[in-house]
């Protein structure tokens, strides 16, 4: 099953990290922070509200744009999909940089960026309905 | 990483430098938490040491579970407190624990002091210690700002003392992200004399799950028993300060230093009027659906001449967190019935960075100490606390961070410290040296505070016990076994380490599952064993360190307060905790009897 997923309420997270931790558990099988394609940003004071950044699948993404290698390809429904045998050798990321919002993180281990592959799992996870989504047709 | 834990971040103040020991041994023994926490205490802290000198230490660890499951956040902190001579434990929520462990470290001991002002930074790479002389007399929430990452990555944690701690108040704490806190006995202080202002972790790291598809399923399960379930739903809606009213309809909300049992302003301060009035966010522990913290809205005018004629829109809005203690130690014991004053002063200990009960406590045994012309009028000066005087209070409070002279320095020691020098131990409530919390349920929470190693109501559930003894009429005998088997599981729990709101959550089953599941399988016997083990510690360390359970005088307040069972009996009390002696002495913990204590006094007696 695949999700449209968007961040429509970050005003009520909680900073659970419930959605970091659904993430990293689905895309790695690990417990993480870092490696995440969901962010929990601390704008430098808990005291300040939290702010959730997540892929918002573009219909014409910068970030595959900026890719030299063809790497990173635009989907029909949104958003990218990514080839990480083109994406061997890059050093620059530009895909990284081009994305204004800061949805993209790289992956250091693989040096590839980590890409949303709409599992849902940080919407489904989060107790507060932070996100919006909705299972995708196709 | 493997979810097994093994590194320790030892740091050495005076040398300004730090390293990591490999202790896969403790961790697969002791778990983590407070089990580890007890053994390097008992490695570390050498006897009798003076709780300020350089060779005491702070130890800091964290569970198997942190990060891992749900509500498992918090960080147990061991040292020895100023404010009792002996055993300083105390837990607290907030990034800290997920720091540490993505930093990949179970555990920091820190020793030595540092000749000026100092801020330790903890990272995947390392440890470091600097010089950090601008932070001194800071807030913690000043410095909670500057030193947090700006886009960081991973988790990151600030914790930092506040004046009182820097300046030595026995009851100072440290708060961590703001709005959590190592709380109750002391931590700040020491903190304070080793010049150890602040200590920032941050961690990139990932722990990888061995059985993925078994710990996804049982996380769901977690998850959905802590989110939807009524195991938790109190702590998700009005929050601890639901109890405000629930006590007081049970009259056993203590009031005006623990004179009374009901508040005939209980309504003003109740966790209803918080929410209507004052309520603008909840935050959580990273891990933690719930949403415990929650934050009330200071509003403060900003200075008059920016104003413009429309005050309200140039009011400067500041989060205070509230829960139960803190309101009924800053309100219905001070007989104060408004929820914003009640807010104010809770704003002002984090400030400082101040116990919220122990300053309740002090300020209450103070104003009564007053009332009974019990202190010299010279000494108090123009500052005279009244029942319900939040503003007086509130510059009090002030005073005692600032240590401002002889006067505020006594108030600086804690109620009881307070009351050895001026008298009034009458009503100076105070239980092994630490102020009671807020709960006049009757024996269970007395006897529960007074033998628990940190005598904390979180230590053993008395004031939980009571409830349900009162109803069942339950033996004082049987309550007193109780606590001790309540205190024992809850030693075993604070070594995963789970959060306190979430025990009913992690019961025996559960664990055994989870810890099966990160390869470290546990018979149920084991992790009871584990419990009292732990438990056994602490208290050869609490003996070791001169506490004598049954020389702990029960203060005299404690039963003249009306409770759910009536007055309690002085007799009863202190045959529950002869009997609560016996219990443990046939678990093989030798605590000295009244007797053994007499000879002892008489042999120091005879020696001087």
């Amino acid at each position: 099953m695949r999700f449209h997923i968007e961040v429509e309420h970050p005003e009520r997270c909680i900073g659970c990290y419930s959605c970091v931790y659904a993430c990293s558990r689905h895309l790695y099988s690990t417990v993480d922070a870092t490696r995440i394609a969901v962010f929990v940003r601390v704008n430098k004071s808990l005291e300040n509200p939290f702010n959730i950044i997540a892929c918002r699948f573009c219909a014409r993404p910068e970030c595959a744009l900026a890719c030299p290698q063809g790497a990173l390809e635009a989907l029909p429904e949104g958003g990218v999909s990514l080839t990480p045998s083109k994406c061997e050798g890059c050093k620059n990321f530009d895909c990284i940089q081009a994305c204004k919002l800061g949805a993209l993180s790289l992956d250091e281990r693989t040096r590839t960026p980590i890409i949303c592959d709409r599992c849902g799992d940080c919407a489904k996870f989060c107790p507060h309905d932070v996100f919006r989504y909705e299972e995708m047709k196709t | 990483m493997s979810p097994r834990l093994s590194r320790v971040v030892r740091i050495n103040l005076a040398e300004k430098a730090g390293h990591i020991q490999e202790r896969p041994e403790l961790f697969n023994a002791y778990l983590g938490g407070a089990g580890v926490a007890s053994k390097l205490l008992e490695e570390e802290c050498p006897s009798r040491v003076d709780p300020f000198s350089p060779e005491a230490p702070i130890i800091f660890a964290v569970g198997p579970f942190t990060g891992l499951l749900p509500s498992m956040v918090k960080t147990v902190a061991m040292f020895k407190s100023p404010l009792t001579g002996n055993l300083g434990e105390s837990h607290c929520g907030g990034h800290f624990a997920t720091a540490l462990r993505f930093a990949g470290f179970g555990a920091i001991v820190v020793k030595g002091a540092a000749d000026t002002s100092s801020l330790v930074t903890i990272e995947d790479s390392g440890v470091r210690v600097e010089a950090a002389s601008s932070l001194w007399g800071l807030s913690p929430l000043q410095v909670e700002k500057s030193i947090r990452s700006l886009n960081q990555q991973g988790m990151e944690s600030v914790a930092s003392i506040g004046i009182a701690g820097e300046n030595g108040v026995y009851y100072s704490g440290l708060i961590t992200d703001r709005y959590h806190h190592f709380g109750r006995l002391g931590l700040g202080a020491i903190m304070g004399s080793k010049k150890l202002k602040a200590i920032r972790v941050h961690g990139t790291g990932e722990v990888l799950l061995e059985r993925p598809t078994e710990f996804k399923d049982f996380y769901e399960e977690i998850h959905r028993r802590v989110v939807q379930t009524e195991e938790m739903r109190k702590y998700h809606d009005l929050g601890t300060s639901i109890n405000v009213m629930m006590l007081n309809e049970m009259g056993a909300l203590p009031a005006k230093n623990f004179t009374q049992s009901r508040f005939d302003k209980a309504e003003g301060i109740s966790g209803e009027r918080f929410l209507e009035a004052l309520l603008e966010r909840k935050i959580s522990c990273p891990g933690c659906p719930v949403g415990c913290i929650h934050l009330g809205g200071l509003r403060t005018g900003f200075s008059p001449e920016h104003e413009l004629g429309r005050r309200e829109a140039f009011e400067e809005l500041e989060l205070v967190p509230y829960n139960y203690e803190p309101i009924f130690a800053l309100g219905s014991n001070l007989g104060i019935g408004d929820a914003s004053s009640v807010l104010r002063l809770i704003g002002q200990c984090e400030r400082l960075g101040m116990d919220a009960i122990m300053t309740g406590s002090v300020l209450a045994w103070l104003t009564e100490a007053v009332e009974k012309d019990a202190i010299p009028r010279q000494e108090i000066g123009d500052l005279k606390p009244r029942w319900g005087d939040a503003h007086t209070y509130s510059q009090i409070v002030e005073n005692i961070a600032l240590m401002k002279n002889q006067f505020y320095k006594r108030l600086a020691l804690g109620t009881s410290g307070a009351a050895e020098k001026y008298g009034g131990r009458d009503f100076a409530v105070s239980i092994a040296k630490n102020s009671p919390a807020g709960y006049a349920t009757g024996y269970g929470f007395v006897v529960g505070t007074l033998v628990g190693a940190r005598h904390s109501h979180l230590s053993n559930m008395g004031y939980s016990i009571d409830q349900k003894a009162v109803k069942s009429n339950l033996s004082l005998e049987l309550i007193a076994e109780k606590i001790a088997d309540e205190e024992d599981w809850l030693y075993t729990y604070y070594s995963l380490v789970g959060c306190y709101f979430a025990r009913g959550v992690y019961d025996e089953e559960t664990i055994i599952k989870a810890l099966d599941l990160i390869g470290l399988p546990k018979t149920g016997k084991e992790l009871r064993d584990l419990g009292n083990e732990i438990f056994q510690r602490l208290y050869r360390f609490k003996i070791r360190e001169g506490f004598n359970l049954a020389k702990e005088e029960i203060p005299k307040r404690m039963t003249e307060i009306e409770t759910p069972y009536g007055r309690l009996d002085p007799r009863r009390l202190r045959e529950m905790v002869q009997h609560y002696i016996r219990f443990r002495e046939r678990q093989g913990l030798h605590l000295k009897r009244e007797d053994e204590a007499l000879a002892e006094l008489l042999s120091t007696t005879a020696e001087t």
